[in-house]
């Protein structure tokens, strides 16, 4: 039930003040000036936003008068002639061109025997040991310092066990573990949040791979039984590869990009 | 016990401003600087403080919202109704719900952060971490962002509810649309309605306040009822539904007898039959109204039977509380708001049976029992049919009689006054009761201004006293001064002799007068040495003066003074050449000693000592400590030489004895 009508209530029963139309006007009108001071004003962080917003505006105004300045034009449309066209008189001769076709099966085997893979990042930096590895010192007198701690995100399995301690030489923190991976289709364009299955490839090296660290251009095997994918055989797709496209040691998350 | 009062919930920010609110503060209220070199561990918690701050934010204001806003099921059903027909209970149970998961996640987002901080080993590595936290919490605001909005517009609805207080004396009114209820309300109430020809003005529920036998009855006045299926209705119809169904309250049902409303006494009659469920355990009251258009007595046969049967039906409930079956007076009346006939009959009428009601079940429950034998009224019970009277003695009722006699002769100004013209007319003679030694002067006018001088300044009460002690005074001093004229061993001075007496006498008095003026200003003069008098009384010239008066020959002491002063100036002050051996002048010279002495022109007949009351102290105790404490506070800076209080002058910043020499023994670590 409206409640808040007491203004319009209140405009019937004695009307409006005598200057109110030119008050109202002659505020609106300052208003420019207003904001003109406060944007030359406003300073630090203030300012910063203030001007990105206005930016924004600036932008959007000029998109509008700039359609709204846009008429209707008459131009002509250029047909391309198509290829193959064929005129009238040669209709009913059948014109095939010859293309060799492979099949997608050779082509992926091809693919496969040469270890290429079309994947969205070809080429990562790569990351040194260093920045890889902590080196642990350890033993009663901080001597020995053949453990290392890695500073990257990791997956371990389900079934995964630590060594015993005194032998273990890499460690891998469990606040640097991670088992979900955010993962884009790249042409539904939407992200799902999926498990990841394990580490397939680390381009940095085989000992990452078998370590199961995680840095930006891993491929990862995700459990996509969720987007419903099934295969022309009819057999449901539960795992699919992803590549990591984030550091996400930086981000605290894994984004990754579905590999179709 | 909770509060009707949702004017208190705290503004819900929409998602945008929200997440400014907090990302400023974040920033202004943790430290910003941060250095690549700092320590790893300052380093990570720097960030971590920041991701900790926001999210602790985050959680207070969501909180805040949770908390502020009612649930539905704690509060009187009535209001829960009432919120559940406006705004959908669902809906908003749906929203505050969400705020929760908001305010949920928002704690892990920072959880895992702030784990994932811990092992940040550059300051690069943490603050991208600590980004990305601020970032997803931010999204989940964003995301909240609709039902923030909902909430807003809820919380500025729920504002602006009126203040249904459920449990107090309520009289509801009830009716189809267009027939009066808003007109009655404005009338017994200082509600201000709006009441227009069409129906639906009202379209929510207004409440006022009226009085009836010094005690507070609210009135709600409805939006108009239609006929139709309880699911078949509107928003507002709901609105008054809710109120009937949930408040103990008097039931008006407003009946337009006139037909002018647009809809029949039928039609009304229907309404009546279908909604009186809803009457159960209420008094009821049908009020009759637009009777200046059409008056009761005149409507038709079948409309009469209609109203009949309504009253029958309201009767049932003066039985359901308790009333005699045979009174009927307050169930069926009739009114005029437009000629206000009747329309305080009604509301008495309502208020009277809401209040039996209410005494009635008061009666009834047990609270009573611990009230009912404060009530008791003592009074004896009459053993034989004798008149017994108060007594009261035959002296006091002649007093009163006296005093009421008294009371009429006396005149009083106030009477003069009255007999006189009035107010404006007659002013009183302020000065017929003036004690005067002559009362032939009563009337006489004061003048202010004689000579130039006011006449006030020197009007003195006690002035004849004062003239008394005067010429005693005089008669005194004349005798000490014919004292001072005697003889030395009874022989005549001669003439040197005499002169030489009157040199020494004015020279003794002169000495005591400096003396005098030095000890009175001792307290507030500074000690300056010698070397630095201004007046230059300490020159060689001074000096030979007083040898040669003792007989000496004083050039050598000259001589030898003035070979070890150094490097004097010229004198450009005339030395006061008199031949005198006196080493004061006549004139004293000191202009300020001078002044002094001659102090202020005060009248001789006073005492030197003696404060006079006045400037505004209201004795002379209050004026002689007012006069030491200006003293005191000016004592010190005077005896340092200082001119006033800003003088803060230091003539020597060093002086040299203090900065000088070396340190003997002692406690100290620096020489």
């Amino acid at each position: 039930m409206p409640q808040g009508d007491y203004i319009d209530l209140h405009r019937k029963r004695y009307g409006y003040r005598l200057d109110h139309f030119e008050r109202k006007r002659k505020k609106e009108a300052r208003e420019v000036h207003k904001r003109s001071q406060i944007a030359q004003k406003a300073l630090g962080i203030k300012g910063k936003m203030f001007a990105k917003k206005r930016y924004a505006e600036k932008a959007q105004m000029k998109k509008t008068l700039a359609m709204h300045e846009e008429s209707s034009t008459r131009r002509k449309v250029d047909d391309d002639v198509s290829k193959g066209a064929v005129p009238a008189y040669l209709l009913d001769r059948e014109n095939t061109t010859r293309a060799k076709v492979l099949s997608n099966t050779i082509k992926q085997k091809r693919k496969e025997k040469a270890g290429k893979w079309e994947v969205p990042l070809p080429k990562v930096r790569p990351v040194a040991e260093d920045e890889m590895f902590k080196v642990l010192r350890t033993g009663k007198r901080k001597t020995k310092q053949w453990k290392r701690m890695i500073t990257k995100a990791t997956f371990v399995g389900p079934a995964f066990t630590r060594k015993p301690p005194k032998y273990e030489r890499f460690i891998r923190p469990s606040g640097l573990r991670f088992t979900k991976a955010h993962v884009t289709h790249p042409e539904l364009k939407c992200t799902f949040n999926l498990d990841i299955i394990g580490v397939k490839k680390n381009p940095n090296g085989q000992m990452y791979t078998s370590l199961g660290v995680m840095t930006r251009g891993t491929i990862i095997e995700v459990n996509v039984s969720e987007l419903g994918l099934v295969t022309p055989a009819g057999k449901v797709v539960w795992g699919k590869y992803a590549q990591v496209t984030n550091n996400p040691e930086n981000d605290g998350c894994i984004n990754a990009v579905l590999l179709v | 016990m909770v509060q009707y009062n949702f004017k208190n919930i705290t503004v819900v920010p929409n998602g945008k401003d929200f997440i400014d609110i907090i990302l400023s503060r974040t920033q202004r209220q943790t430290p910003t600087v941060v250095h690549k070199g700092y320590a790893i561990s300052r380093l990570r918690q720097f960030y971590m403080r920041k991701v900790k701050y926001t999210q602790t934010n985050y959680y207070d204001k969501l909180s805040t919202i949770i908390d502020e806003f009612p649930r539905l099921d704690d509060i009187h059903p009535f209001y829960g109704d009432l919120l559940h027909v406006l705004y959908n209970k669902d809906h908003y149970k749906l929203a505050l719900g969400q705020i929760n998961t908001a305010r949920n996640l928002i704690s892990k987002i920072a959880k895992d952060y702030v784990r994932l901080l811990k092992y940040g080993d550059s300051l690069y590595r943490c603050k991208c971490l600590k980004v990305a936290a601020l970032g997803r919490m931010c999204t989940v605001i964003k995301r909240v962002a609709p039902s923030l909005a909902y909430l807003e517009q809820i919380r500025q609805h729920m504002a602006r509810l009126p203040s249904i207080d459920p449990n107090t004396r309520t009289i509801l009114i009830c009716g189809y649309p267009n027939v009066g209820k808003s007109s009655f309300i404005n009338k017994i109430t200082r509600a201000d309605v709006d009441v227009q020809p069409y129906a639906f003005t009202t379209k929510s529920l207004f409440v006022g306040h009226t009085d009836y036998k010094y005690l507070r009855y609210q009135v709600i006045d409805t939006p108009g009822i239609l006929d139709r299926p309880f699911e078949d209705r509107n928003i507002i119809e709901m609105c008054s539904i809710t109120a009937l169904a949930h408040l103990r309250a008097a039931v008006l049902f407003f009946l337009d007898i006139s037909g002018s409303c647009g809809y029949t006494i039928a039609q009304q009659a229907a309404l009546f039959h279908s909604i009186k469920s809803l009457f159960m355990n209420k008094p009821l009251t049908i009020v009759c109204n637009k009777t200046d258009l059409q008056p009761l007595e005149g409507i038709s046969e079948e409309d009469k039977k209609l109203v009949m049967e309504m009253k029958a039906e309201a009767m049932k409930t003066v039985i359901g509380q308790g009333g005699e079956p045979t009174d009927d007076q307050g169930v069926l009346l009739t009114m005029s708001t437009l000629t206000e006939d009747g329309v305080i009959a009604v509301k008495n009428a309502a208020c009277e049976r809401l209040l039996d009601q209410r005494v009635e079940i008061k009666m009834k429950s047990k609270k009573i029992n611990d009230c009912l034998n404060r009530f008791h009224v003592a009074i004896p019970k009459p053993r034989d049919q004798k008149e017994r009277p108060p007594c009261i003695p035959q002296a006091v009722l002649e007093a009163k009689a006296k005093q009421a006699a008294e009371k009429e002769k006396r005149k009083t100004e106030k009477d003069l006054e009255n007999e006189n013209g009035g107010a404006g007319v007659y002013s009183a003679s302020l000065k017929k009761n003036y004690i005067l030694a002559n009362d032939e002067w009563k009337e006489d006018v004061l003048p202010e201004i004689l000579d130039g001088h006011n006449v006030y300044d020197f009007i003195d009460p006690d002035i004849l006293q004062r003239l008394e002690e005067l010429e005693q005074e005089e008669g005194l001093r004349q005798a000490e001064e014919v004292d001072d004229d005697f003889e030395m061993d009874g022989k005549e001075l001669t003439p040197e002799e005499q002169q030489a007496l009157a040199e020494i006498r004015k020279k003794k008095s002169l000495l005591i007068q400096q003396h005098r003026i030095k000890k009175s200003t001792a307290e507030s003069r500074p000690i300056v040495p010698r070397k630095f008098d201004k007046d230059k009384q300490f020159t060689t010239r001074r000096m030979g003066r007083q040898l040669s008066a003792l007989g000496l020959d004083p050039s050598k002491a000259i001589d030898r003074a003035r070979s070890r002063s150094r490097g004097r100036k010229r004198e450009r002050s005339p030395d006061n050449e008199c031949g005198d051996a006196m080493d004061i002048d006549v004139d004293t010279p000191n202009k300020k000693l001078r002044m002094r002495s001659r102090s202020q022109s005060r009248s001789v007949s006073r005492p030197p000592g003696e404060v006079v009351p006045g400037e505004g102290f209201k004795d002379s105790a209050q004026k002689v400590k007012a006069q030491k404490l200006a003293k005191k506070s000016s004592k010190k800076r005077n005896k340092d030489a200082r001119r006033g209080e800003a003088d803060r002058v230091i003539p020597t910043l060093k002086p040299k004895h203090l900065f000088s020499g070396k340190r003997s023994t002692g406690k100290t670590d620096r020489r």
